[in-house]
């Protein structure tokens, strides 16, 4: 495997890493965006190990830059965010496609990165996968349930809380809420569910893995099929609930775990001997 | 802005270091070698960096930004980041800015670790002028500050919905594997008193004992559990050495 490091895209304004594996050409190619607003080597470099261990299973990679992130510059094109994160990815994939051949691809990203992958995977029929790590989620009655009663039911607790009440200052007794790091604007729920419908009947394979750092909005496996109902049991369709790990995978063991999942659902579904013959 | 005047590019021996140059319209009349931080510092100064090489780039100063062996898009695992080995990596780089900027004795500029890097590396190749942005100058304080930041993140609330074991956390500092031989490197770091020409810049208030330096506000946050994926932007920093590199005519 060599990795080659890339200017690309319809203004030469992208920058990214491409990982060629020596094999055949003709694979499927793996492309990872940017989560948040760290640079394409992701959270704890966490996108320059999935990308060398995906390489290593023999799949072509890319991350990479978009419009405005990391090293990549703007275009100057006047478009929306969401033309120039298609127009970005297009470029994406006609790099991967000069360098190794790839026909179909498959998306992987992290928060912001999962809505850019699902903008792309929604309408691009050259998506043949995707990786939503904390993308979309919606907090449900589930979620309420399971988040407030053992928070009512805890004795503790309202010791704490009858023990402020007085001074009335526990707003300002309590730890300063830390920063948000990255932050997903919801999309309307029904268009969501609209778009995964889309997907899997288009044979989009989609693999979602959720993680406990995002606990204010979704706080189990059964909130998979709260939010986006029966689409979450489509055989296309596979779910992970980390309950234990944060949003970025600080750990280094949550994010070896990780990316053993990916590595698996890929090989499952996009194995390496037939990659990039998928309809 | 030319994004085509900044080119990514592999070198070194094995052509498998990450660089980023950032060429000059005109010939340079200077070249700045821009050596990383480690760790999650890397992370939240890229942008930093890159904003400091493109303002050099327009005043005519040719930079290099670059990814220490087991760092960034360079190859290796994060838990083979050696000391040693980033200090030759900084010569490598060096070598490369030279020959690609035409330029003879750069100047290092490195923040944090990146400083302290610059500045042991001076020893070994001619820097025209070391600038160095809070660098760590006492090793075992530095390691001791992110042991604690390390322990505290066991039991981060705002980060895990229930404590994690002690396991779970050990052999790491803040998202990424430590070795025990960067561990004692790092123990045993200790920046005294430098031969080459260095402008320390302070946003801590840490530096009084040096000659020549010079203090910037705010304090930037880097030991600050809350801020830990907060990009460092610091436009204090970019004019304070973009201003050394306009006031001085390097020999």
């Amino acid at each position: 495997m060599r990795e080659e490091a890339h200017r690309f895209g319809r203004a030469r304004h992208l920058v990214g890493i491409a990982g060629v594996p020596g094999a055949a050409r003709g694979e499927t190619g793996v492309i990872v965006l940017n989560a948040g607003l760290v640079h394409r080597i992701g959270p704890f470099r966490l996108h320059v190990e999935l990308t060398r261990q995906i390489n290593a299973a023999g799949y072509p990679t890319l991350r990479f830059d978009l419009s405005t992130l990391g090293d990549s510059a703007a275009t100057g094109g006047g478009q929306t965010r969401t033309q120039q994160v298609c127009a970005d990815l297009d470029d994406a994939m006609n790099l991967l496609k000069a360098r190794a051949g790839c026909e179909k691809f498959i998306l992987v990203g992290l928060c912001s990165g999962a809505q850019n992958a699902h903008i792309v995977a929604a309408t691009d029929p050259r998506v043949a996968g995707a990786v939503f790590l904390d993308g979309y989620a919606y907090p449900t009655l589930g979620h309420k349930l399971r988040h407030y009663l053992p928070r009512i039911a805890d004795p503790g607790r309202w010791a704490r809380f009858l023990r402020r009440r007085p001074s009335g200052t526990a707003a300002t007794e309590s730890a300063p809420t830390p920063e948000p790091v990255f932050a997903v604007a919801a999309a309307p729920r029904e268009e969501v569910i609209a778009d995964f419908n889309g997907m899997v009947e288009r044979g989009t394979k989609l693999y979602f893995v959720y993680s406990g750092g995002i606990s204010d909005q979704f706080n189990h496996e059964r909130q998979f099929r709260e939010c986006f109902g029966k689409v979450m049991s489509h055989p296309a369709v596979t779910t992970r609930y980390l309950a234990e790990t944060d949003h970025t995978y600080i750990l280094t063991g949550d994010r070896a775990r990780l990316l053993d999942g990916i590595g698996g659902w890929l090989t499952r579904n996009f194995p390496p001997a037939a990659a990039g013959r998928h309809a | 802005m030319r994004s085509d005047a900044e080119i990514p590019f592999f070198f070194g021996p094995g052509g498998d270091l990450f660089g980023m140059f950032h060429a000059t319209a005109q010939p340079a009349r200077q070249a700045v070698l821009m050596c990383p931080p480690l760790g999650q510092d890397l992370i939240r100064c890229h942008r930093v960096y890159r904003q400091l090489a493109q303002s050099l780039a327009a005043s005519g100063v040719a930079v290099l930004r670059f990814d220490y062996h087991g760092t960034g898009d360079s190859a290796g695992d994060s838990a083979e980041v050696d000391w040693d080995r980033c200090v030759a990596d900084t010569l490598v780089a060096a070598a490369e800015l030279r020959s690609r900027a035409g330029v003879e004795r750069p100047v290092a500029f490195g923040a944090r670790l990146g400083g302290s890097i610059a500045l042991s590396a001076s020893a070994k190749t001619r820097f025209a002028e070391v600038i160095a942005w809070d660098p760590v100058t006492d090793g075992a304080a530095y390691v001791a500050v992110l042991d604690t930041m390390q322990a505290s993140l066991r039991e981060d609330a705002n980060r895990f919905i229930r404590p994690r074991t002690h396991a779970d956390v050990a052999a790491q500092w803040l998202g990424f594997d430590v070795g025990d031989r960067l561990r004692e490197q790092l123990a045993r770091l200790r920046i005294g008193i430098v031969q080459v020409p260095t402008l320390w810049i302070d946003s801590q208030q840490a530096l009084q004992d040096r000659q020549r330096v010079a203090a910037i506000s705010p304090p930037v946050p880097w030991n600050d559990m809350r801020k830990v994926e907060t990009a460092i932007l610091s436009p204090a920093l970019i004019h304070a050495v973009s201003g050394r590199l306009k006031e001085t005519a390097y020999a």
